[in-house]
């Protein structure tokens, strides 16, 4: 048996577009960010349904326009953001799971809800591990990014499967404003007026958003002092002197100066990692 | 100083120190670090640290809860710190630290006047944070405490020496940043191809040593010297 490596060439790649995993646990020490799928709850429900195990890398999209083939037949998921996708230019109805043969292309197009999908692969795509992770990240990985040209390798499924019944993905999950958070570590310095807006406002995600965070359009005003700079996370929520709020997401640097007001569930992570520009989300305090 | 803990979260909590950060309670901080990474490995997810806190995530509710009932009895005195003195070359020409002029005289100072502020002390790491191998040092003369700037800078160049608020710190790689850069260093700071990709470990020091414009464009050797004292 001549076993060959599937090679998945990026014909199209759009910005925004990286490899990810459950990100690096043991990297902090050296200030190395997290990273990881900014939706662990979509990532981890694609590797599931192949099988996989729970850190095989998959590929997070974050805009629509992507266009990839396959030399060798496999088994994907497309999980998180609800896309219509295109296989060989025919439109296929339920892309949670595909059985793609030799030599086919497949489209994402516009993005219907969500913000971040997952291309994920039976065995996961084959990549260099730092720190037991696969996820890009500059001066980690060489590339950080994924582009045009590009080629990822995975092990090929020796042919296409009947999959049967196959699971239809909901998103409703995530097109709720409400995120669950709990008190942040420097919660209690903020005065009870403070805290009540917090929790009231409805806020709105701003255009600048991306892997490392996403600051919130209203503005909280704020006379606190900066702190020493301590520990942050993936889902911590800070307060800047300017009373900007900005959600710490899976690029953001581990430790940071700014008051630690919130920190968010992991299910009120990957909801908000499926919130667009523009739309709206409500802080729910966890007892 | 013995460190209370703030519960934060079923599996997420910190533990917390009053004092402002010292090479005291460093000596704590580390002291705490290690005992729990080597006493609470099979619980314990990760631990983060800070100048004033140790931030712990814990694999379930029970090992935190298990690790909240162990640690009353939990008393270190602390770690005794590293004596070695990494010697840290920097280039205080204006050509690579172009806010130096501008910082000296916001503080009526003249700029050899700061640079000798700036290399007098040898600096404490504390741990590393902000970005890939930039380290938290202690040590900055108050004289040169300054605010961040209001507008940072797209792209701060690699081994930029810089002080923002009352820190000094050296930037590993190209980054966007806040920070006043008064000079560059040759060295290089983080590097992934390594098994440990930084040099430097928290507890030890830094010493910086000026150099000049042909020395900096002529150096060669990227990894640093050091001595113990």
């Amino acid at each position: 048996m001549i076993e060959v490596l599937g090679k998945a060439k990026l014909l199209r790649c759009p910005p925004g577009t990286s490899l990810q995993d459950e990100g690096r646990l043991s990297g902090a020490q050296y200030g190395i960010p997290s990273s990881g799928a900014m939706d662990q709850k979509s990532f981890r429900w694609a590797n599931h349904l192949l099988k996989n195990k729970s850190n095989a890398v998959a590929l997070e999209l974050s805009q629509p326009g992507l266009q990839i083939q396959f030399t060798q037949a496999c088994l994907i998921a497309l999980i998180g953001a609800n896309a219509l996708v295109n296989l060989n230019q025919n439109k296929v109805s339920n892309s949670s799971l595909i059985s793609i043969t030799a030599g086919d292309i497949l489209e994402i197009g516009a993005f219907l809800s969500g913000s971040r999908l997952y291309l994920c692969i039976q065995g996961g795509f084959q990549v260099e591990r730092y720190l037991e992770s696969g996820s890009d990240f500059e001066s980690i990985t060489f590339p950080s990014k994924r582009s045009t040209h590009d080629l990822l390798t995975y092990f090929p499924y020796p042919q296409a499967q009947n999959l049967g019944a196959k699971p239809k993905w909901v998103t409703s999950w995530f097109e709720s404003p409400k995120i669950e958070t709990y008190r942040g570590a420097d919660w209690e310095l903020l005065s009870l007026a403070q805290q009540e807006l917090i929790c009231s406002t409805t806020f709105h995600l701003s255009k600048f958003s991306n892997r490392m965070g996403i600051q919130l359009e209203e503005l909280v005003s704020n006379q606190l002092e900066e702190l020493p700079t301590n520990p942050v996370f993936p889902g911590t929520v800070q307060l800047t002197p300017g009373g900007k709020i900005i959600v710490l997401m899976r690029d953001a640097g581990v430790t940071g100066g700014y008051p630690r007001i919130l920190q968010l569930t992991e299910e009120g992570q990957s909801i908000l990692a499926q919130k667009k520009l523009g739309e709206s989300i409500r802080f729910q305090l966890l007892e | 100083m013995i460190p209370h803990y703030q519960l934060l979260s079923p599996t997420f909590g910190e533990l917390v120190w009053d004092q402002h950060p010292t090479d005291e309670l460093l000596g704590f901080q580390l002291a705490y670090l290690t005992y729990i990474q080597s006493n609470f490995s099979d619980t314990l997810a990760e631990a983060r640290q800070g100048f004033t806190r140790i931030s712990l995530v814990w694999k379930n509710p029970k090992t935190q809860l298990d690790f909240l009932a162990q640690l009353k009895n939990i008393k270190l005195p602390p770690m005794e710190l590293s004596t070695t003195i990494w010697q840290v070359p920097v280039c205080y020409d204006p050509e690579y630290g172009q806010d130096l002029n501008v910082l000296a005289e916001s503080k009526n100072l003249s700029s050899s006047e700061l640079i000798q502020i700036h290399l007098e002390p040898i600096y404490r790491i504390h741990f590393f944070g902000f970005l890939p191998g930039f380290f938290y040092l202690n040590g900055l003369s108050p004289l040169l405490h300054t605010p961040r700037k209001s507008v940072p800078m797209i792209a701060v160049p690699p081994g930029s020496v810089a002080i923002g608020g009352n820190q000094t710190g050296i930037y590993p790689m190209q980054s966007p940043g806040g920070w006043h850069i008064i000079g560059r260093s040759p060295l290089a700071f983080f590097d992934s191809k390594q098994p440990i990709p930084v040099w430097a470990k928290a507890g030890e020091r830094v010493q910086f040593v000026p150099i000049n414009a042909t020395q900096f464009r002529n150096w060669k050797d990227t990894s640093p010297k050091s001595t113990s004292q």
